[in-house]
């Protein structure tokens, strides 16, 4: 083994020794415990949203509307996209006129 | 069912023009197109409900109106190809970057991307990760050499935006509060456990873990990340390696392994 090496290894592990320390530190972010006693609900979405298959749209929502395929697109974002700043500046998007 | 009479009903269901596919017929009413006009919409209507539960930041930041338009065009471009409705939208960031109406919002792709990544982190193969009790026992003459195995959940995403930061603030993780996109951010998303975590990569983090998940000994990892960012600190992710349980094993060298755990496990 070379002294680079050995050098690059002694380096390595002081950096470990520094890392293992800062995890067995309280403040430190790990990973959460597992819990036990929650299920995972496999294979059909997320725990608690696994109804949304057989939800809304198998109900008679929005019965009879056929006009889903319009192509003018006349809606305007109105979540939370007004808040993040780019450098196009903030806001809602205007609507498209096409 | 002949392929040919399956292929004329999706083409029916998700053409552009209202359409009744051949064969279809009511038992009572003489308005077979209406009744298959509310089956369609049905479908439409659960796929976009299905989409909007995977993406849920996407239709907070865009709000629901918008959302619920959007999700349709894309249902009629990208009609499901698995029953597995956990993994419907998978192509739904790259629609969005192809969508003109979003293009004001640049950063809406790469958000959809990262809740794309949860979702699959949350379905994927559970693994016990690796603990800091493992990488105490390496030996230090070695510790170059070694390789990783990652988390079969450990996905990496860069991205030009703050896209950890935008998630967090629209999904309760953080306070939301007025957002700069002028810097972007590297995500790791793994469930070590049951939870499925998202943490924003320190500089250089990317790279490292990206050539740890591509199979190079630590060392070329640490210098590929020294490469991609001169402030890459190998303290702060290596703690972050092992506290984040990203690593699943560790691979080699075997010497490195095996010489070192007969002296310290039984």
């Amino acid at each position: 083994m070379s002294s680079k090496t050995a050098l690059a290894n002694a380096t390595i592990a002081g950096s470990l020794a520094a890392a293992l320390a800062m995890i067995a530190a309280p403040t430190f972010a790990g990973p959460k415990l597992p819990q036990p006693t929650m299920d995972k609900c496999f294979g059909i979405a997320l725990k608690g949203e696994n109804d949304c298959g057989a939800g809304a749209g198998t109900t008679c929502a929005g019965t009879a509307k056929t006009d889903y395929q319009g192509d003018a697109w006349k809606y305007v974002a109105k979540g939370t996209c007004a808040s993040i700043k780019t450098p196009k500046g903030t806001g809602s998007l205007e609507p498209t006129k096409s | 069912m002949p392929v040919t009479y399956e292929a004329s009903f999706a083409k029916a269901l998700f053409g552009a023009e209202p359409a009744l596919p051949p064969g279809i017929d009511a038992h009572s009413a003489a308005a077979p197109a209406r009744r298959f006009a509310i089956y369609r919409n049905n479908v439409m209507a659960s796929l976009a409900a299905a989409l909007a539960r995977r993406y849920p930041v996407i239709e907070r930041l865009v709000g629901g109106e918008f959302f619920g338009a959007m999700a349709r065009q894309f249902v009629i471009k990208h009609p499901p190809r698995s029953p597995l409705l956990a993994q419907y939208g998978e192509a739904f960031a790259d629609f969005i970057t192809g969508f003109k109406p979003a293009r004001e919002l640049p950063y809406l792709a790469d958000v959809a991307r990262l809740e794309a990544a949860r979702t699959r982190a949350y379905h994927a193969e559970d693994a016990v990760p690796l603990g800091a009790d493992s990488f105490a026992a390496l030996d230090a003459e070695a510790l170059g050499d070694i390789r990783l195995l990652l988390h079969p959940s450990a996905a990496i995403l860069r991205s030009p935006f703050p896209v950890v930061t935008i998630w967090a603030m629209n999904s309760g993780e953080l306070e939301p509060q007025p957002i700069e996109t002028g810097h972007g951010e590297d995500a790791l998303v793994v469930r070590p456990h049951l939870d499925v975590e998202i943490r924003a990569l320190p500089p250089g983090g990317a790279t490292f873990l990206q050539s740890l998940a591509d199979g190079l000994p630590l060392r070329d990892a640490i210098a590929a990340a020294l490469a991609d960012h001169t402030g890459f600190d190998l303290t702060g992710n290596l703690a972050g390696l092992i506290g984040s349980g990203v690593a699943r094993a560790i691979l080699s060298p075997a010497a490195a392994v095996a010489e070192k755990s007969d002296m310290a496990i039984p």
